[in-house]
C-alpha cells in the first residue's frame, strides 16, 4: 500500500530575514517566517475582509545556504516540501507540538527587493535544487506496518 | 500582487475515527486523524527508516459530515487545503499555538467498507 504523500506547496513572502544557523557537521539550517494572504467577502456585510497566515518554514544544508543568501525580508517565493510536526518540552516539562514545513524546493519570485541598490542580477529560478541531507529518495520496502 | 497560495495535500490513514460536532448554527465540523509514513535509507548503516507524522484536519459542512458518515478508522482517503494556525490559551494562560489543515476537498481511497453506516 501507498505510504501516503504529505506535501504543502506555499507561496508567500518573508516576514523577516531568514535565520540560518549551522550544525556541528557544518550544514545550514535555515528557519524563515512565511506569510500568505486570503481574502473574502462578508456574507452579511458584503465588506472584503483578509487574514494572514504565517508559516514555520526550514530548509536544510544547500538550499538553506541559498536562502540565507538571496532572501531577505519582503522577499517573495515559491516553497515546497513536507509538513512536520516537532514535540518538545516547555520549562515545566509540558508536552508541547510545532508544526512547520521542511522544504526541498524552492524559487525566489517577483522582482528583487531593493536595499541593495538593485544589485547583481541573480538567475536562481530554473536552477535544480540539491535535496538536503534528510530528503534521502524513500526506498519502496513494501512495509505496511501503520502503527495503529 | 499576488497574495500567495497556502496548500497541502495530504494522502494518509486515519488513525481513529473523525469526530463530529456541530456549530450553533447547525454546520459540522469534523476533525481528523491522518498519518502519512516517510522512509528512508540510512546513510550510514543503509537500514531503513521510518516515521509516521500525524496531520489534524479538520473539514467543515457537507464534506465533514460526508467525511464523517464514510471514513473511518484505517480509512485511506486524498485531503487538499491549507494550513491553518490557531493561537488558543492553556490553563496557566501561555500561549499556544496549533496547526491544522483546513481541507477543502476529500477523495475516500481504497476499497469500501464492508459494512457502510
Amino acid at each position: 500500500m501507498a505510504r501516503g504523500v504529505n506535501k504543502a506547496i506555499i507561496v508567500g513572502t518573508l516576514g523577516q530575514d531568514p535565520e540560518v544557523r549551522y550544525t556541528a557537521s557544518g550544514s545550514a539550517v535555515a528557519n524563515l517566517s512565511v506569510a500568505t494572504n486570503e481574502t473574502w467577502k462578508d456574507r452579511q456585510t458584503g465588506e472584503a475582509q483578509e487574514r494572514t497566515e504565517w508559516h514555520r518554514i526550514v530548509m536544510f544544508g544547500k538550499l538553506a545556504e541559498i536562502a540565507q543568501q538571496y532572501l531577505k525580508k519582503g522577499s517573495q517565493a515559491y516553497f515546497e516540501g513536507r509538513i512536520q510536526t516537532r514535540k518538545w518540552q516547555d520549562q515545566s516539562g509540558n508536552d508541547r507540538y510545532s508544526t512547520e514545513i521542511v522544504a526541498n524546493e524552492m524559487q525566489m519570485l517577483g522582482g528583487r527587493s531593493g536595499g541593495g541598490g538593485g544589485g547583481a542580477p541573480m538567475e536562481s529560478g530554473g536552477q535544480s535544487q540539491p535535496r538536503p541531507e534528510r530528503e534521502t529518495a524513500p526506498i519502496d520496502d513494501g512495509f505496511d506496518d501503520i502503527p495503529f | 500582487m499576488a497574495r500567495g497560495i497556502n496548500k497541502a495535500v495530504i494522502v494518509g490513514t486515519l488513525g481513529r475515527d473523525p469526530e463530529i460536532r456541530y456549530s450553533s448554527q447547525g454546520n459540522a465540523v469534523v476533525n481528523l486523524s491522518v498519518a502519512t509514513n516517510e522512509a528512508w535509507k540510512d546513510r550510514e548503516t543503509g537500514e531503513s527508516q521510518e516515521r509516521t507524522e500525524w496531520h489534524r484536519i479538520v473539514i467543515f459542512g457537507k464534506l465533514g459530515e460526508i467525511a464523517s458518515q464514510y471514513l473511518k478508522k484505517g480509512s485511506q482517503a486524498y485531503f487538499e487545503g491549507r494550513i491553518k494556525t490557531s493561537k488558543w490559551q492553556d490553563q496557566s494562560g501561555n500561549q499556544r499555538y496549533t496547526t491544522e489543515i483546513v481541507a477543502s476537498e476529500m477523495q475516500m481511497l481504497g476499497k469500501r467498507p464492508e459494512s457502510t453506516p
